[in-house]
C-alpha cells in the first residue's frame, strides 16, 4: 500500500490548483472529450465495471445506479450533485471543492452525459458559503470555456449546471429529502418505491452521487475501470479520502486506498493521540456508525464489508478518536443532541425516540438516572433503528436511515462503555 | 395584515437581477424557494412576513407553504439578530477540542448566553450542530465566513477586530 | 391476477394494490394512522408495518405493492406474496410505535371529544402496553385556534400530517403546515391566513385522534350518547352523504359519509353548520286557520276538508308552487292534486365552487331542483302572465322554509290571491301570507328521495322525531287529495308513493329505499 498514489487530491497542495487552468494543465477535461466520443451506454458500462461506489455513505455502486434511469421515457433527466457534506466527522467533500472543483464538475458532465441530463445541480450545504463562491467561480469558468452550456466541445450535447444552497438541515444529505429541499419543500425523505431514478426530481428520473464518487470518474475514463478496480479491495476499490478528526495530532483529510488499516490512519497518518494518551473509542463511518472500542479499532480494515462483520459501517469515511480522557456518556449524549436536533420529525420512532433519548441522557449526566434507564436506552434504541445486526431483520423502522443513525452509534455507547453510564447513577440507588 | 391591524410593508428585492436570475434557473417555481429565501435574508437580516409573502408570490405557493421551509431550516431566522452571529459548532469532535469553553468565553465577555444579542446589537452568540469542518476544530463560524483551529487567545483577538 | 398469503388467509388480489388496501377490504385489520384513502401516501406513522416473507425489513402495508411475480419466484410454489400481520415482531412493533406516540400524550381520555372514536383509543386498547415506561417531563403546549372553527390540541396530535396533506391536496388552500421538525414538530397555520376555506370542517373528521376540533361540537356532548343516522346533506343539489349525529331532539354535529358516487370522503362546512339555522326558529306545529291578523289553531279533520273547499271552490283556478327542498314524492303528490298549473319559487342560489379534487359545492343551494324537473311536467316560468291568463285564484305552496326571502314580485302575486295555502314547518313570510297553514316537517325530520344534479336518487331519510301534530308533507297532500277525490289512491306508505311515480315517470320506475339504500343509484 506504500506504493499508493494520491488520485484525488494529488495537486491539492500547488498553487491556484482550484482554477481551470491549472486543472487543464494537469490533463483535466481530457476525460469529457474522450466521453463525448462515446456513446452514454460505453460510459456507464465502464464506471459499473469499475466498481465505483458510492462516497456519500450507503456505499451503492454508481454504475448500477445509473443504470437505473429508463431509457423509454420523455421526461427530462436529472444529475445532483450531493454536496450537502452534513455528516459529523465528515470534511472531505469541502476539501475536493475548495481545490479541485474542476474535477467534481467534469466527473458531473461526464456522468449527466451518461444518463442524457442537461440540467444538473450542485446541492450545497448552506453552511459552505466559500466553497459555494468557489463552485459558481468553477462553474462560470466551465461555462466560458465551452465545458458547460450550449454544444458542448461542439458534441452537441447541451448541460447547464445550478448551483443551489441548502439551508441547515443535515437530512438533506439524504437524496430524497434532498430532492424535496431542492424542489423548496422542507427535507423530508420519501417514502420508496418510488426510487429517484425513476421519480426523482419534479417527478422525473434523478441520479443523486456525492462530490467524491463523480470526483472519481475522470480518472475511470483516462485510466480505466481495471486499474480503479486494482487499488484495495475488488468489490468496493478505489481511492478512498478518509477524515480524522477527534482527539489526534494531525487531524485532516488523508487519500487512501479503500481498505487501509483503520490503526494506520490514526497512528501514522493522523499522528496518534495527544499527550501519549491512550485510545479508547473510533467512529469508523461518522457518527452515524457504531463506535468500536480499541481493540477493535486496532483490528479492522476499512473495507465496507469487514466493517459490517464489526457491526457497524464505512459509511462516509469519518473517522472520529475518542481517548482515554473522554467521558463516553458526554460524549453519547452529544451525539444523541446531535440527532434529536436534526430528526426531521416524519416518523414516529425517530421524532419521538429523538427527544426521549436525549431527556433520558440529560437526566443521567445530571444525576437523576436510575439503573433501569441503562436498559431502557437499548430497548429505545432498539425500537428507532432496530438491532446491529443485518441478518435480524429487525431495522428500517423509519423511511430512512436516520433510525438507525442515531440508534447504532448511541447503543454501542451503552453497550461498549457500559460501566462508564452505571457510573453516573446515584450512588444509593446503585446499591438498591 | 399583521396581528395588530397595521398593513405589512410589501417586501422588495432591491437585487431585482439575481432575483429574476435565481428564478429562471429552474424548470419550476418552487424550486426557487431557499434561494429566494437566502437572498431576501442577506437583505434583510431575517425572515419577515412580508418576505414570506413575497416569496410565496414568486414562487407561486402559499405562505404557509413558505413559512414551513423557513421553520425546517436552522439557516433561516425569524427575528432579528445581532451584526454579527457568532456560530459555535457543538458536535462531537468540536466539542472534544474545546468547543464548549468557546461558548463560555463568549458568554462571559459579552453576557450573552447561547440565542441572546449584546445589547449594542453587535453579537449574537449561536450553538449550532457540526458545520463540517471537524478536522480543524474547535470550528466558530462568523457570519458567512468559518474560523478554524482557534485557540481562545486568537478568538479573542478575532472578536475584538470586528468593527 | 397475483395470489396473497396474508396470514392464514388465500387472497386474489388486483395487481397493483397494496397490502393495506387488500387488508381493508377483506376485513382484516391493519391498523394506521397517516393512510388515509383520498390522500398521498407518505408512511410515516410506521403503525401498519407487517412482515412480508422474503424482505429483511418490516414494511409499511401502505407502500408495500402486490404484483405477479415469476413463477420460480413464488413463495411455497404457490404465492406471490406471504404477509404476516399478526406475528411475533409484527405485534411488538406496533407496541413500540404506540408508546412513541403515547409519550407526550396527556391521557386525558376523560375529557376528550374524540373519545369513543379515537384510533389511538382503540389501538392502545387492541394491540399497547398499559403503563408509560416515559420518565421525563412531557411536551407540553396550549391549544390553538388554527382557523375560526378549528382548534389544535398539539398535546394530543400525532402528527400523521392528514389535515396537512388535506389542505394541499383536496381543498388546494394549503393553509396547514408542519412549523420546526423532529421533536419540536408541530401542526401550524399562519396567523394572517387562517384555516378558513370551506372545506376546514373535514380536517376534524379525518383527525385520527382528538387533536383537531371543530369549536362547533368541543365539549357539547359524549360521541357515546348520540345517536348516528345516515342521510343526505339537504344544503346544495350535489347532495353529499352525511351521518347525522344527535341526542333527543338536538343535532350535535354532521360528519361526511363515504360515497365514491357523489361526495368521497368529504362534505362542506355550509352543509356541516347548516343545521344550525333549524335550532332558533318559529315552528310551526299545528294546522292553522286566519283569523284577522292572526291564525286559530284547527284539528287535522278541519285543517284537510276546509283547504279540499277552497280548492274545490275554485278547482282549476288554484296553482301549485313545487319546492326543489321538498322530496320527490311531495312534489309529486303536489303535482297529482294540481294537474293544471303547476309553478315554483325562484331558485335559491349561491357560487359555483369546485376544489382541486372536484369536490363540488353547487351553486344551486337546493337539493332537489333535478327531481322537481324529473316528476313534475311542464313548470310555469312566467308565472305573472299565467295568473292573468288562467285568472288563477288560489295557491296552493310547498314552502321551501327558512332560506326563502319574498321578492316584492312573488308579494304582489300572493296580495291577488283569494286564498293562500301553505304547507310549511316554520312561521316564515310565506306562513305569514297564507289563509291556511299545514305543518310538514323540518328538512332533519323528512324522509323521502330526492335526486341530485348528476341524476343520482338518494334517501332522504330523518334524523330528528316530527314535532307536535306536523306530519309528513307527503301524507298530508295525500289527505287533501282523498278529500277532494274520493276515488283517489290511499298510500300506506312512502313506498307506494315511490312505485306510482315510477308508473308515470319511466327514469324512476323500479326505484325502490331499500334498492337506494346509503349509497344511492343513479337514474338511467
Amino acid at each position: 500500500m506504500s506504493d499508493f498514489e494520491p488520485v484525488l487530491t494529488e495537486h491539492i497542495h500547488q498553487k491556484d490548483c482550484h482554477t481551470l487552468s491549472f486543472y487543464k494543465s494537469v490533463g483535466g477535461y481530457t476525460a469529457l472529450e474522450k466521453v463525448l466520443k462515446m456513446n452514454p451506454a460505453e460510459v456507464t458500462q465502464e464506471v459499473k465495471d469499475s466498481n465505483l461506489r458510492g462516497r456519500g455513505g450507503a456505499g451503492f455502486p454508481a454504475g448500477i445506479k445509473w443504470g437505473f434511469i429508463p431509457k423509454d421515457t420523455d421526461k427530462p433527466k436529472y444529475l445532483i450533485n450531493n454536496a450537502d457534506e452534513s455528516e459529523p466527522g465528515t470534511f472531505k467533500d469541502r476539501l475536493l471543492m475548495n481545490k479541485v472543483p474542476h474535477q467534481m464538475l467534469e466527473g458531473m458532465i461526464i456522468a449527466a452525459y451518461a444518463i442524457g441530463c442537461q440540467t444538473s445541480f450542485i446541492y450545497i450545504r448552506g453552511e459552505f458559503y466559500k466553497e459555494f463562491k468557489m463552485l459558481e467561480m468553477a462553474v462560470d469558468e466551465a461555462y466560458e470555456s465551452n465545458l458547460l452550456g450550449q454544444n458542448i466541445l461542439g458534441s452537441n450535447y447541451n448541460l447547464d449546471v445550478v448551483i443551489h444552497r441548502g439551508a441547515g438541515a443535515y437530512i438533506c444529505g439524504e437524496e430524497t429529502g434532498l430532492i424535496e429541499s431542492l424542489e423548496g419543500k422542507r427535507g423530508w425523505p420519501r417514502i420508496k418505491p418510488p426510487f429517484p431514478a425513476i421519480e426523482g426530481y419534479l417527478q422525473s428520473p434523478t441520479i443523486v452521487n456525492n462530490v467524491e464518487t463523480l470526483s472519481c470518474i475522470p480518472h475511470i475514463i483516462t485510466r480505466g475501470a481495471s486499474w480503479f478496480k486494482s487499488i484495495g479491495p475488488e468489490k468496493g476499490p478505489g481511492p478512498r479520502l478518509f477524515c480524522i478528526s477527534g482527539r489526534v495530532n494531525n487531524p485532516g483529510v488523508f487519500e487512501e486506498p479503500m481498505g487501509i488499516a483503520l490503526k494506520d490512519l490514526i497512528f501514522e497518518r493522523a499522528g496518534g493521540i495527544p499527550d501519549g494518551k491512550k485510545l479508547k473509542a473510533v467512529f469508523p463511518g461518522g457518527s452515524s456508525s457504531a463506535i468500536l472500542t480499541a481493540e477493535e479499532a486496532l483490528d479492522v480494515n476499512m473495507d465496507f464489508d469487514e466493517l459490517v462483520e464489526k457491526k457497524t459501517m464505512l459509511g462516509s469515511a469519518g473517522v472520529i478518536v475518542m481517548d482515554e480522557t473522554v467521558d463516553m456518556v458526554q460524549a453519547c449524549l452529544n451525539i444523541a443532541r446531535f440527532y434529536a436536533h436534526e430528526s426531521c420529525g416524519q416518523c414516529t420512532p425517530c421524532r419521538e425516540g429523538t427527544g426521549w433519548l436525549v431527556k433520558m441522557l440529560t437526566r443521567l449526566v445530571n444525576g437523576g438516572g436510575t439503573p433501569k434507564d441503562i436498559d431502557m436506552i437499548f430497548e429505545i434504541t432498539d425500537n428507532i433503528g432496530g438491532l446491529i445486526d443485518f441478518s435480524k431483520g429487525s431495522f428500517g423502522k423509519t423511511i430512512c436511515p436516520f433510525g438507525e443513525a442515531v440508534a447504532w452509534p448511541v447503543r454501542s455507547f451503552v453497550e461498549k462503555f457500559k460501566d462508564e453510564f452505571l457510573a453516573y447513577l446515584p450512588k444509593e440507588k446503585v446499591v438498591a | 395584515m399583521n396581528s395588530n391591524g397595521t398593513p405589512k410593508q410589501k417586501f422588495i428585492f432591491t437585487d431585482s437581477g439575481r432575483m429574476e436570475k435565481i428564478l429562471s434557473q429552474y424548470p419550476d417555481k418552487r424550486s426557487a424557494t431557499l434561494p429566494l429565501l437566502h437572498l431576501a435574508q442577506t437583505q434583510e437580516g431575517f425572515i419577515t412576513g412580508a418576505i414570506i409573502d413575497a416569496v410565496a408570490q414568486y414562487t407561486e405557493i402559499h405562505p404557509a407553504e413558505v413559512m414551513d421551509c423557513v421553520s425546517f431550516y436552522t439557516m433561516f431566522f425569524r427575528r432579528p439578530l445581532g451584526t454579527n452571529k457568532l456560530q459555535v459548532c457543538q458536535t462531537l469532535s468540536c466539542s472534544l477540542n474545546g468547543a464548549d469553553d468557546f461558548v463560555d468565553h463568549i458568554t462571559q465577555k459579552y453576557g450573552t448566553k447561547p440565542g441572546e444579542t449584546t445589547s449594542d446589537g453587535k453579537f449574537t452568540l449561536l450553538k449550532v450542530e457540526c458545520l463540517g469542518s471537524c478536522g480543524t476544530a474547535p470550528v466558530i463560524q462568523i457570519n458567512n465566513d468559518y474560523h478554524e483551529g482557534l485557540s481562545i487567545n486568537e478568538l479573542d483577538k478575532l472578536l475584538d477586530s470586528i468593527p | 391476477m397475483p395470489l396473497l398469503k396474508i396470514d392464514d388467509k388465500e387472497i386474489q388480489v388486483e395487481s397493483g394494490t397494496t397490502i393495506l388496501e387488500t387488508a381493508i377490504a377483506s376485513g382484516i385489520e391493519i391498523p394506521y394512522y397517516c393512510y388515509h384513502p383520498a390522500l398521498e401516501v407518505v408512511g410515516s406513522c410506521r403503525m401498519c408495518l407487517v412482515q412480508v416473507e422474503g424482505m429483511s425489513k418490516l414494511q409499511v402495508s401502505c407502500n408495500t405493492f402486490i404484483g405477479e411475480v415469476h413463477p420460480d419466484r413464488k413463495v411455497n410454489g404457490k404465492y406471490d406474496m406471504v404477509v404476516y400481520t399478526q406475528n411475533e415482531l409484527v405485534v411488538k412493533e406496533r407496541k413500540n410505535i404506540l408508546e412513541f406516540l403515547l409519550l407526550n400524550h396527556p391521557l386525558d381520555c376523560p375529557v376528550c371529544d374524540q373519545a369513543g372514536e379515537c384510533y389511538l383509543q382503540d389501538y392502545s386498547f387492541k394491540f399497547g402496553n398499559a403503563h408509560s415506561r416515559f420518565e421525563e417531563e412531557k411536551r407540553v403546549r396550549p391549544n390553538e385556534y388554527l382557523g375560526s372553527q378549528i382548534v389544535i390540541n398539539h398535546n394530543r396530535c400525532i402528527l400523521c400530517s392528514r389535515c396537512v396533506r388535506f389542505t394541499q391536496e383536496i381543498s388546494g388552500t394549503s393553509e396547514l403546515f408542519v412549523e420546526a421538525r423532529g421533536y419540536n414538530s408541530k401542526i401550524a397555520a399562519l396567523e394572517d391566513k387562517p384555516l378558513d376555506n370551506l372545506l376546514a370542517g373535514n380536517v376534524a373528521d379525518i383527525c385520527p385522534v382528538g387533536a383537531l376540533l371543530s369549536t362547533d361540537y368541543i365539549h357539547k356532548n359524549r360521541i357515546w350518547n348520540l345517536e348516528q343516522k345516515p342521510s343526505i346533506c339537504q344544503d346544495c343539489s350535489v347532495g353529499c352523504n352525511v351521518d347525522v349525529f344527535s341526542q333527543q331532539d338536538q343535532i350535535f354535529r354532521l360528519t361526511a359519509r363515504e360515497n365514491q358516487d357523489v361526495n368521497g370522503y368529504f362534505m362542506c362546512d355550509i352543509g356541516r353548520y347548516g343545521f344550525h339555522r333549524f335550532e332558533k326558529i318559529e315552528r310551526i306545529s299545528h294546522p292553522m286557520v286566519r283569523n284577522g291578523k292572526s291564525f286559530n289553531v284547527l284539528d287535522w279533520d278541519e285543517a284537510i276538508k276546509k283547504t279540499a273547499d277552497l280548492i274545490e271552490k275554485s278547482k282549476e283556478k288554484t296553482a301549485g308552487i313545487v319546492s326543489p327542498f321538498h322530496t320527490n314524492e311531495s312534489n309529486y303528490l303536489l303535482g297529482l292534486l294540481m294537474k293544471e298549473t303547476l309553478g315554483y319559487l325562484p331558485p335559491i342560489t349561491g357560487e359555483e365552487i369546485t376544489f382541486p379534487t372536484k369536490f363540488r359545492i353547487s351553486a344551486d343551494r337546493s337539493p332537489n331542483l333535478r327531481g322537481v324537473n324529473d316528476i313534475c311536467g311542464d313548470l310555469v316560468k312566467d308565472f305573472t302572465s299565467i295568473i292573468k291568463t288562467r285568472d288563477i285564484r288560489g295557491l296552493y305552496i310547498l314552502d321551501d322554509g327558512v332560506d326563502r326571502k319574498l321578492d316584492d314580485s312573488w308579494k304582489d302575486i300572493l296580495a291577488k290571491m283569494d286564498f293562500v295555502i301553505v304547507q310549511s314547518y316554520a312561521m316564515t313570510e310565506l306562513a305569514k301570507s297564507a289563509h291556511i297553514v299545514l305543518p310538514g316537517l323540518a328538512p332533519f325530520e323528512r324522509e323521502g328521495t330526492i335526486t341530485n344534479d348528476k341524476g343520482r336518487i338518494q334517501w332522504l331519510r330523518p334524523s330528528l322525531a316530527t314535532k307536535g301534530d306536523s306530519k309528513p308533507d307527503w301524507e298530508i297532500l295525500m289527505l287533501v287529495r282523498n278529500a277532494l277525490h274520493k276515488e283517489s289512491e290511499y298510500f300506506a306508505d312512502l313506498g307506494e308513493v315511490i312505485k306510482k311515480m315510477g308508473d308515470q315517470f319511466p327514469n324512476y320506475s323500479g326505484i325502490s329505499l331499500f334498492k337506494i339504500g346509503t349509497q344511492g343509484m343513479a337514474l338511467t
